[in-house]
């Protein structure tokens, strides 16, 4: 009988260092991903964490770790060459189809980035079948920004306001995510979508933010993090009310997103 | 085999024919059929002959192989470019209507049997009729999941499918143009015929019977049984208990009937058994990890009361059914298990299983009373028979509890804007004072299920180490922190609030059915450092959402 529970070794390519806390980690895998899924990695004798896939290409997939906790700590000692442990990918996806042909505004923050970062280089990749991106990127300090490079490629073919909550810098605007809603231009939009992720209480203003400016329920879609044990619905942790985050997410349109109560 | 897993593995094996029938092979299914392990011995001469000639022909592989069943599945089935009339059409209504006519009464009888039973066939978008054998074997297949009564899938099976099969198998045999369809041929005739028998044999069974035994009787047939399986039941652990000076009460393997306690209620319930506090679930080794096994392989007898058998049924819904992978370490333990049911004298203060519809249950080889010098026993599973052969007769059903010294009212939630009241409800505000997260409520549950997994490392210099899976619980402090430290709950309210809404809304609104995750066993109440009673939680809860409903 297949066992749902074992992960199998897969070598680690290359590590990025992006931030003093947050490494990318490039593992071989041969597969499929679709944009917002995730794996359970695991650090033998360290433990088994979800972490959502963060870049993609032939023949390899990457994470992006925080260096928070006992499980991610144990990944940062290890470099190109040595084994991870991982099983997946696990939950849903955000519809690309149904963002294609039309606008598209992402707003993340902080690590939210990662989940979000295949689907908007697939419409950098693209550019044909996306109308418009407006991509909105905070982090909290210089020191916590991600990816430089690709947000430094994005501001090339997308609109990019990359924010820094209260610091200020060259390159970068200053203030929430929040504080950059009102400048996007839904009214002109003649279809679009809004993907946020980040932080719970980010997600919740952000969220409350483009509704006022007019964005419909529908159009809004949201990923959770969640502690996960198992992410094939066994574990318990990921439940809020009768909804699985790992069968049934990580990805919600709003309208759903908003009726669970935690 | 249970009977759940039996009927699983016929609702397969119905479900594989019934495709190999609808549509022609394509290449997923061709990679599925070359996957897949046959059984290696077959009772059934035709079916064992025909997994044969399946595994032959499959391995033999060829590379248009795809092709030529398409040619073959059009000619024979469809009829398409066939002069010379060789074909099997298969419908019931063309081997059972005098003129071989598609629509004839067979047709009608089926219609109307599937609409009894409430399937609905869209023959507009499958082009065929109701009474094609995909259809009837997906039927079947149908009758097998929802385990109904054997005498119905015997009727349709002999009023059906036998009736023209075995016919139509013939002319398949005889017009197929591929080894293929041959083979189908025989598996499909040969699985009938085993099935037959295998219903027959049901029906002919011994009925249950029931007889009394002396206390040593029953000590020599539980030291028999115990040759062949390991035997659970509520024991005593003199001063063991949680309060000073109590006994603690848990399941644990016996030997003679007087170990077993009938006095007074178990601590803990029998999920350990086969679902461990602590269990190992795989061994990493350099750059490789591999499953643990089972040390012991003998079959599991368990003696319950109605509650905790029932509860058995919501374990296997998570770990059996969640997210439609089965949890492997539960299954390969939970399926050696057999309940002998412990008649209920009427429970305690604390329970509430009428409230919980828990107080019933079909679910056992055996059921006992157990009596001052002895038992009086029904023997459900022919199984156990022998054990029981020379024993005196007597006319015993289990009883069941029908009222409880109390009865739980549960919260009525239609719709979401209810349960947004519900959740918001100041009433969880007072275990944000009271509870001390300690989980000990989650620990004595039997239908509690969460888990945490952890590494363990041997030696520090090595990467040998294991993986285990843990009891978690929802009480916890941390049952919801993320890496980053974020708490999706962070009060003992908010775990409060959770907990009961899992167990009675969340589980049902998710599987549906009539079954909550609370089986009202009340151990939860009995355990609780602080006397927090989950009964009074429910039930003041319910109160609260109602006053609330009032004020709107």
């Amino acid at each position: 009988m297949n066992n749902i529970m074992l992960p199998a070794p897969h070598k680690i390519l290359k590590v990025v260092k992006e931030t003093r806390a947050e490494y990318t980690f490039r593992v071989a895998y041969e597969g499929e991903t679709r944009h917002g899924q995730f794996f359970q990695l695991s650090i033998p004798k360290v433990g088994e964490a979800p972490i959502s896939v963060s870049g993609k290409g032939e023949g390899w997939v990457e994470f992006t770790i925080r260096k928070v906790g006992r499980l991610t700590e144990g990944i940062f000692g290890l470099g190109a060459g040595d084994l991870l442990f991982m099983r997946g990918p696990y939950g849903n996806s955000f519809p690309v189809e149904e963002f294609e042909g039309k606008d598209l505004v992402v707003i993340c923050g902080g690590t939210g980035m990662a989940p979000v970062k295949t689907l908007l280089n697939h419409f950098y990749d693209h550019p044909e079948v996306c109308r418009s991106v407006h991509l909105i990127a905070g982090f909290k300090d210089l020191d916590c920004v991600l990816f430089t490079e690709e947000l430094e490629k994005f501001k090339g073919r997308f609109h990019t306001v990359a924010t820094l909550d209260t610091m200020q810098a060259p390159g970068f605007q200053t203030g929430m995510v929040t504080a950059h809603i009102p400048a996007i231009p839904f009214a002109r939009f003649a279809d679009y979508n809004v993907v946020i992720v980040g932080p719970p209480v980010m997600m919740h203003f952000a969220a409350l933010a483009c509704r006022s400016a007019g964005v419909p329920e529908e159009k809004i879609w949201v990923s959770f993090e969640r502690k996960m044990s198992c992410a094939v619905g066994k574990c318990g942790h990921c439940k809020i009310n009768e909804t699985y985050v790992c069968l049934e997410g990580p990805v919600f349109n709003y309208t759903k997103a908003k009726d669970l109560f935690d | 085999m249970t009977h759940p897993e039996l009927n699983a593995a016929r609702e397969g094996l119905y479900r594989l024919l019934s495709r190999l029938y609808r549509q022609e092979v394509d290449a997923p299914l061709l990679e599925r059929l070359r996957g897949m392990t046959f059984p290696q011995t077959c009772p059934q001469p035709e079916l064992e002959a025909g997994y044969r000639a399946l595994e032959r022909w499959l391995s033999a592989g060829t590379e248009d192989a795809l092709d030529a069943l398409a040619v073959d599945f059009a000619r024979v089935f469809l009829g398409a470019g066939s002069a010379e009339g060789c074909a099997a059409f298969p419908y019931e209504s063309v081997y059972t209507s005098p003129k071989r006519l598609v629509m004839q009464d067979a047709w009608e009888r089926v219609k109307s049997l599937y609409a009894a039973h409430g399937v609905r066939i869209d023959t507009d978008s499958s082009e065929l009729m109701e009474d094609h054998i995909a259809y009837e074997l997906a039927y079947m297949a149908l009758l097998c999941r929802e385990g109904a009564e054997r005498a119905e899938q015997r009727a349709f099976l002999e009023e059906h499918l036998l009736t023209w099969v075995p016919d139509f198998c013939a002319d398949l045999q005889r017009c197929a143009g591929t080894g293929f369809y041959r083979c189908v041929a025989q598996l499909t005739l040969g699985w009938l015929k085993l099935e037959e028998g295998l219903l027959q044999a049901e029906e002919n069974a011994p009925s249950p019977f029931s007889c009394r035994v002396s206390t040593p009787a029953l000590d020599r047939i539980l030291e028999a049984l115990g040759k062949e399986y390991r035997i659970y039941a509520p024991k005593r652990f003199p001063g063991r208990g949680a309060r000073a000076g109590s006994d603690l009460v848990r399941y644990a393997p016996i030997r003679s009937a007087a170990e077993i306690v009938t006095d007074a209620p178990s601590d803990f319930s029998a999920k350990e058994i086969f679902y461990p506090v602590n269990q190992t679930m795989l061994y990493f080794q350099d750059d490789a990890c591999r499953e643990s096994v089972l040390s012991d392989q003998r079959e599991i007898l368990i003696f319950a009361r109605p509650c905790d058998i029932n509860a058995v049924r919501r374990l296997d819904q998570i770990f059996l059914g969640n997210g439609g992978e089965q949890d492997v370490y539960y299954r390969r333990l939970r399926e050696k298990v057999r309940f002998l049911l412990l008649e209920c004298g009427g429970g305690w203060d604390t329970c509430f299983c009428v409230s919980m519809g828990s107080n019933r249950t079909e679910d056992y080889s055996l059921a006992l009373r157990l009596e001052e010098g002895g038992a009086l026993v029904q023997v459900k599973d022919p199984a156990f028979a022998p054990y029981f052969e020379g024993a005196d007769a007597c006319a015993y059903t289990p009883g069941f509890v029908e009222e409880n010294r109390r009865a739980a009212r549960l919260p009525v939630i239609p719709d979401r804007e209810t349960l947004k009241t519900a959740s918001g409800l100041d009433f969880w505000k007072q275990y944000d004072e009271r509870c001390i997260g300690c989980g000990g409520c989650n620990t004595v549950c039997p239908t509690c299920s969460c888990f945490d997994t952890v590494d363990v490392i041997y030696n520090e210099t090595s990467r040998d180490g294991e993986r285990r899976r843990v009891w978690s619980s929802c009480m916890l402090r941390d049952f919801t922190a993320t890496a980053g430290g974020h708490r999706a709950r962070s009060t003992p309210g908010a775990n409060m609030r959770f907990k009961v809404l899992h167990k009675v809304y969340d589980y049902k609104a998710r599987f549906g059915g009539e079954e909550h995750m609370c089986v009202g066993c009340g151990r939860c109440d009995r355990r609780c450092p602080k006397d927090i009673s989950f009964y009074d939680a429910v039930c003041g809860f319910t109160q609260a959402l109602e006053q609330e409903a009032e004020h709107k």
